[in-house]
């Protein structure tokens, strides 16, 4: 393969030629393959994304919450409701955040300009009236599963309630743990290392330590869906997926570019477990984004509210863990635009069309992006080499423990 | 405006061959939707949809239009009529270097 030097080429082979790249004309051929790391967006996703509990934010006080390059700030209203405007008052710049809930506006500390949950300056206590062009960013807000949501877009559309995620019968009633929900900032990755996941079959057995034995893929509109099968690895013992007694069976579906919902059903010996997932984000900056993600477990019959509770601890962690581990491999690795695939990968590429919707203008957005699509990894070859793998891992194990008499 | 830009244009190239090449035309034989298809190997299937393939079929129409986990299942009819091409030999069955 022929490739022109682009400049880096002789930076890193040592060029001779002192004027590269300008007049650089040298060619040179290689079959070793590069990474295209492409550009990440400048733009954040269309869409909804979580900000965490409702009641997170119920107290009267004004919140601060990192997101799409900015701070929000967040409060409720004397009617209850919850609004989220940027944390940037458009007066001189004060920080709303610090302000203070007065009446139903947020009154900023700087000046004390009024803002209402409309985006709308409602009052300047100091000032004859209020300037026509006070108006700043507001995001339309809806509560779902006791999640607080908000609607991004940067061409500034209407948000469009008929795509929020559905609401999930029996969670928040007391056939539910409550929500047990947690957050972690992700530095030094897009947003897109988490979505890629959706289509990453082999990294459930090498990170999660699970055997996946089924595993499927289908993207139509703005949903993405993953499918998946698994028993852990028992040379392992670290994280929500390794344990050997455990099979898994996931449905996780993400709606639109930043919110999932994953229904787990675990067979420990026989006793089966209905666990709902979420894992949600808020992008904070082009490389950087919040995760968070909450657990509710259905409460075994016939249990004490103590043993239900210790159940869904032990979920709320072992999933926790998990999430570290994808976090470990995210924060450490490059961005790559051409990921080289082999025949037991899933269809990275098909999910990064679907995700390329949420980075496009509603009028851009092309059929391939939304159309159906579903795929079936064949993940019998490589359980049986993983099979191999983790039978040696055992055997050298057993060798090396001392011989007891 | 493309968001994540790649910077050659050979992965241009491959995004093409991943999500396109050696995807065979395959005709319902329940209904009037027509998809392209894939075989890697037995296992492995890819169905790629249109959106009038999506439309004719009364499998996937009958469930939840938005949002419900039913739309999550492949359709039984168009699976019957890809493993049909398969058996008589329309979709070869076998990977090319990765895709
Ligand atoms: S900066 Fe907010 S009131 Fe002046
Ligand atoms: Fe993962």
């Amino acid at each position: 393969m022929w490739l022109f030097c682009d400049g880096n080429q002789a930076r890193l082979s040592g060029c001779s030629l002192s004027d590269y790249p300008q007049n650089c004309n040298v060619f040179y051929m290689s079959d070793t393959r590069m990474l295209d790391q492409g550009t990440t967006p400048i733009r954040f996703a269309r869409g909804w994304h979580c900000l965490g509990l409702a009641s997170t934010y119920s107290d009267g006080k004004p919140h601060s919450i990192e997101g799409f390059g900015t701070k929000l700030v967040i409060w409720q209203d004397s009617k209850g409701e919850l609004n989220v405007l940027d944390g940037f008052c458009r007066h001189m710049g004060g920080d709303l955040t610090q302000g203070e809930v007065k009446g139903d506006n947020i009154a900023c500390p700087f000046h004390d300009w009024r803002w209402g949950g409309d985006g709308k300056c409602k009052e300047i206590p100091y000032a004859r009236r209020v300037p026509l062009r006070a108006r700043t960013q507001r995001y339309e807000t809806a509560i779902v599963n006791g999640q607080l949501l908000i609607w991004n877009d940067p061409e500034g559309s209407a948000a469009d309630h008929s795509i929020l995620p559905p609401e999930l019968p029996e969670v928040m009633t007391d056939k539910y743990t409550d929500w047990s929900w947690h957050t972690k900032q992700i530095n030094g990755s897009h947003c897109r290392e988490l979505i890629d996941n959706v289509a990453d079959m082999a990294h459930f057995y090498y990170v999660h330590f699970a055997f996946p034995t089924s595993f499927r893929n289908i993207f139509e509109g703005h949903t993405a869906t993953q499918f998946m099968e698994s028993t852990g690895r028992p040379d392992k013992t670290e994280g929500g997926y390794s344990d050997a007694n455990s099979t898994l069976k996931s449905e996780a579906t993400y709606y639109g570019p930043s919110y999932m919902i994953n229904w787990l059903t675990v067979d420990y010996k026989g006793f089966i477990t209905e666990v709902i997932l979420i894992n949600c984000h808020i992008p904070t900056g082009p490389d950087t984004f919040t995760l968070q993600y909450g657990i509710a477990v259905q409460k075994p019959e016939g249990l004490d509210e103590k043993t239900v509770n210790y159940i869904a601890e032990r979920y709320t962690e072992s999933f926790g863990d998990g999430f570290l581990q994808d976090v470990h491999i995210w924060e450490n690795k490059v961005a790559v635009q051409n990921p080289l695939l082999c025949e037991e990968d899933g269809p990275v590429y098909q999910l990064r069309r679907w995700y390329e919707q949420f980075y496009t203008d509603v009028a851009d957005i092309k059929p391939e992006m939304t159309d159906r699509f579903e795929f079936e990894v064949d993940t019998t070859k490589a359980n049986e080499y993983w099979h191999a793998e983790v039978a040696d891992n055992l055997a050298k194990r057993a060798a090396e423990e001392p011989v007891s008499h | 405006m493309a968001s994540f830009v790649p910077k050659s244009a050979e992965t241009l190239e491959e995004e093409r061959l991943y999500t396109t090449a050696r995807m065979v035309e395959v005709q319902c034989l329940d209904c009037l939707a027509k998809v392209t298809a894939k075989k890697n190997s037995d296992h492995h299937t890819s169905i790629q949809w249109s959106a009038e393939a999506r439309a004719a079929c009364p499998e996937l129409c009958r469930r939840t239009p938005t949002g419900g986990r039913d739309t999550h299942q492949a359709c039984p009819r168009m699976t019957a009529s890809i493993d049909a091409a398969v058996r008589s030999g329309e979709i070869p069955v076998g990977a090319e270097d990765g895709y």
